[in-house]
């Protein structure tokens, strides 16, 4: 053995250690007991020697079944130290018979020191056995931390699992702060219902902490120690229990999206509610409407459906400022409103209606119907502020103002109501004399001719001039002579009513006067003059009466200049009121755009322009009212 | 003889290998005086911690060498008993609880964990020697062997320079440098641990790296209790 190979020492321990296990019997308290055989007496032994702190420790033992040695007192416990190869065997320093415990104290206790404990009866009977020595620091059990509790670290986004932080305090009797223990930890937990244990990593720090919980299951958690590189753990702390309940923040995001639902939704029905609401303006944004041909000044609802009076009144001027007044209203909030031009050497048709141009062509005895380039916005200078868009100017002295009369005489046929009306105002009229409606020759200033639609002829020239009355009238009579009117109601409601009366009226004609030299139509003052209401409107009859006489001053005055057989009032002092007796319906049209209320026999080929049209054997000068009987156009 | 100047020449160079490579020890960055620019200054606090790093990891793995050579061995028997033998260090006086550690001076305490260190430097080599060349045991226990071995020595450089610094600072007097030469104290053991089984050497290294252990923990706790006391 003196020069000892590894191999050598390794069989010699071998051998060695077999033969010692052979020899001993019993077994000490390091070893397990279980494979012991229970058959065999079981002699008094060592249960189990711990220390708590590295500076005690304790040793329990038992009798077996040696009952007779249970007695206190009947075993006695011997430890060896073995300081150095002359030490003894020394008695237990403290007895704790209750508990067959034998307890070291500190000065007793010395680390890294073998220790042999040995059972001695009665009768110096030994019970010892070689595998009960050890040394202190590996019969070290600490004592379970302390002061274990859990704190929540965080929530996953689902909220469904958190994490929780576990901390606690190293046992008080292990003497970690001097450096004398180095204690390790192990934290354990599991369900509340579960049986396995889940172990988390061994360190050697006081808190640790503990992932993937889940929320609303209750945890239990317990944690024990030991000594740093060894093996043996002390117990098991108690319990501590981890439950965190569901969150109720969680639900603040579901009332959220409800109310952007129902914002959204209330947004859509408001934006549906202004769709629906402001529909036209919409219409009108996204497709504008076609412009109508619309006579500048008249709306075109006028003229459909019997509301001539109402146009009669656009047209004589409206009472008191006439269109000026009345027309920007119609139509200065429609900038759309084109403005047709009456154009007689246009071949395109423009007529509002076709039965209007057949009845121009019919009126005109041509082949082909007129053009109705009708210059409808054109403004006189009487007129209303022209806000027709694009137009230039309307005061065009090429444009014939016959080609608004002869709309007007195109726009006469064209209204049933009116023919209605007009047939009534013949019926009335049939006593009367009829009067024609003759265009006067154009030129000069051109203006607009307030007048009705219906222009009751009140007299005729000898030279085929006419004088028609003053349709103003009719307004200012429509209250008195509303009785008399009523007879002639009843045709439709209300508008249908006045525009009854207006017809009626309207057979007072705005004194029209022709002028030869090309201004056939007064001026608006003129017409104003005329059309202001006579002294004495004869009741029972609708209709006026033009007052010759204020006339005849006037184309007496005219008359000299050229032999017009045609009333040229003037002067504003004329005061024409004559009433009309009735009204005719222009019938035709002469090549040159001259009404023609009865078409006279063909006599003379139709003069130009500058010729009054008409050539009917009339006597020279005025016609009185008494010698309208005698005409017979 | 010609074994023994062979490895007496190859041991350094190893040690020095080892020394340069794995371990992260307590002498990977030199001394500062002066706190010079660059250099890398240790508290003694963060001494002391490595130190017992070391020496913790040290008993682990001593623990662990143990606890293997007794499967090899009749794990069923408590081997306490028959060590009738004392340790080869038992002869250097160490404080056997917790009272007499603490009531030790501090020149003192350093002085036996040095010799502790240097006491089990040859014979854990030795033992690795008898190790690597036996194939009875795996790799493993090869491996764990020459780390063992190689740890006391890095150990005992750590504890000399904590002493320096302790030194440097005033903490200690400047006795323990007149600690002799390692040569001297393995002189003196020669001959006792060669005797030693080797399951005896597992079990007594295992005793004194705990000592070592506690000693440093109990140094440090007293002298710098800053963290982890």
């Amino acid at each position: 053995m003196a020069v000892s190979s590894p191999s050598s020492n390794l069989l010699l321990l071998l051998l060695i250690s077999s033969l010692d296990w052979l020899s001993t019997p019993g077994s000490a308290f390091l070893i397990d007991w279980d494979h012991m055989t229970s058959s065999a007496p079981l002699e008094p032994h060592f249960t189990e020697c711990i220390s708590r702190d590295q500076e005690t420790f304790r040793c329990w033992w038992s009798p077996g079944t040696f009952h007779n040695l249970s007695s206190p007192g009947a075993l006695r416990v011997f430890y060896l130290k073995k300081e150095s190869p002359t030490s003894e065997w020394k008695e237990c320093p403290e007895y704790i018979h209750s508990n067959r415990e034998c307890f070291f104290d500190v000065n007793h206790t010395s680390v890294w020191i073998p220790y042999c404990m040995q059972l001695r009866g009665q009768n110096n009977v030994t019970y010892f056995n070689e595998d009960d020595c050890f040394t202190v620091e590996n019969i070290v059990r600490p004592d379970p931390p302390v002061s274990l509790n859990w704190t929540l670290l965080n929530i996953s986004p689902s909220g469904l699992s958190y994490d929780v932080m576990v901390n606690w305090e190293p046992p008080p009797s292990a003497d970690v702060g001097a450096g004398w223990m180095r204690i390790e930890y192990e934290i354990q937990y599991r369900e509340r219902n579960s049986t396995n244990w889940e172990a988390l990593e061994i360190q050697p720090h006081t808190q640790q902490t503990i992932f993937g919980l889940h929320i609303g299951k209750e945890y239990e958690v317990h944690i024990r120690c030991r000594m740093q590189a060894f093996v043996k753990f002390g117990e098991f702390s108690d319990s501590v229990f981890i439950q965190v309940t569901e969150i109720p923040t969680k639900e603040s995001t579901i009332p959220l999206t409800l109310v952007l639902v129902f914002g959204i939704l209330g947004i859509l029905i408001l934006i549906m509610l202004i769709v629906v609401s402001q529909q036209h303006r919409l219409m009108m944004v996204l497709l504008p409407p076609v412009p109508a041909p619309k006579i500048k000044g008249i709306d075109s609802e006028l003229l459909k459906k019997g509301k001539l009076d109402e146009l009669n009144f656009i047209l004589t001027g409206g009472g008191m400022g006439g269109l000026p007044t009345y027309a920007p209203d119609f139509y200065q909030d429609e900038p759309w409103v084109e403005f047709i031009e009456v154009d007689a050497d246009d071949g395109d048709s423009g007529g509002k209606e076709d039965n209007r141009g057949s009845d121009t062509q019919r009126l005109l005895g041509l082949p082909h119907p007129v053009s109705h380039r009708m210059n409808m916005g054109c403004s006189n200078a009487i007129s209303f502020p022209d806000d027709d868009s694009g137009r230039a100017s309307c005061y065009d002295a090429d444009l014939p103002e016959q080609d608004t009369l002869m709309l007007m005489a195109t726009l006469l046929p064209g209204q049933p109501e009116d023919e209605e009306a007009s047939l009534d105002v013949e019926e009335r009229a049939s006593e009367r004399s009829e009067r024609s409606l003759v265009p006067t020759q154009t030129g000069g200033p051109q203006t607009w001719v307030n007048t009705d639609f219906y222009a009751q002829v009140s007299n005729v020239m000898p030279s085929g001039g006419v004088v028609l009355s003053p349709g103003q009238q009719l307004r200012i009579q429509e209250s008195t002579s509303a009785t008399e009117d009523e007879p002639h109601k009843g045709k439709e409601g209300e508008d249908g009513d006045e525009t009854e009366e207006l017809k009626q009226k309207e057979l007072q004609f705005q004194l029209l006067v022709v002028d030869p030299e090309g201004n056939g139509y007064t001026t608006e003052s003129n017409v104003r003059q005329i059309s202001t209401p006579p002294s004495s409107p004869a009741p029972g009859e609708g209709y006026q009466t033009i007052h010759p006489q204020p006339v005849e001053t006037k184309p007496a005055a005219t008359a000299e200049d050229n032999q017009s057989p045609y009333i040229l009032p003037d002067s504003p002092q004329s005061q024409f009121f004559a009433p009309v007796a009735d009204y005719t319906v222009v019938q035709e049209l002469d090549s040159h755009h001259s009404l023609l209320l009865n078409p006279p026999p063909r006599q003379s080929p139709p003069p130009c322009l500058p010729q009054h049209p008409l050539k009917a054997p009339m006597p020279v000068g005025y016609i009185t009212p008494d010698l309208l009987g005698n005409l017979s156009p | 003889m010609v074994d023994r100047v062979a490895v007496g020449a190859v041991w350094p160079v190893l040690v020095g290998l080892v020394f340069c490579g794995e371990l992260t020890t307590v002498d990977a960055a030199p001394l500062c005086t002066n706190a010079q620019a660059g250099c890398h200054v240790l508290s003694l606090a963060n001494l002391f911690d490595r130190v017992i790093q070391h020496s913790a990891r040290m008993h682990g793995i001593s623990n662990d060498l143990h606890s293997e050579f007794e499967l090899y061995f009749l794990p069923s028997k408590n081997q306490i008993g028959r060590v009738s033998r004392n340790c080869h260090t038992s002869t250097i006086l160490t404080p056997n609880g917790k009272e007499n550690a603490q009531r030790m001076a501090r020149e003192e305490l350093t002085e036996v964990i040095l010799k502790l260190l240097v006491a089990w430097r040859d014979p854990l080599w030795h033992f690795h020697q008898g190790l690597a060349h036996h194939h009875d045991f795996n790799n493993f226990s090869s491996n764990k062997s020459l780390e063992m071995s190689d740890m006391v020595h890095e150990l005992r450089k750590g504890v000399q320079k904590v002493v320096e610094k302790m030194q440097t600072l005033g903490i200690i007097s400047n006795s323990i440098s007149s600690l002799a030469s390692p040569e001297v104290l393995l002189a003196s053991n020669s001959a006792e641990w060669r005797l030693m089984k080797d399951y005896d050497l597992l079990y007594c290294f295992r005793r004194d790296s705990n000592k070592v252990q506690n000693y440093l923990k109990i140094l440090k706790c007293r002298i710098v209790p800053e963290h982890g006391c």
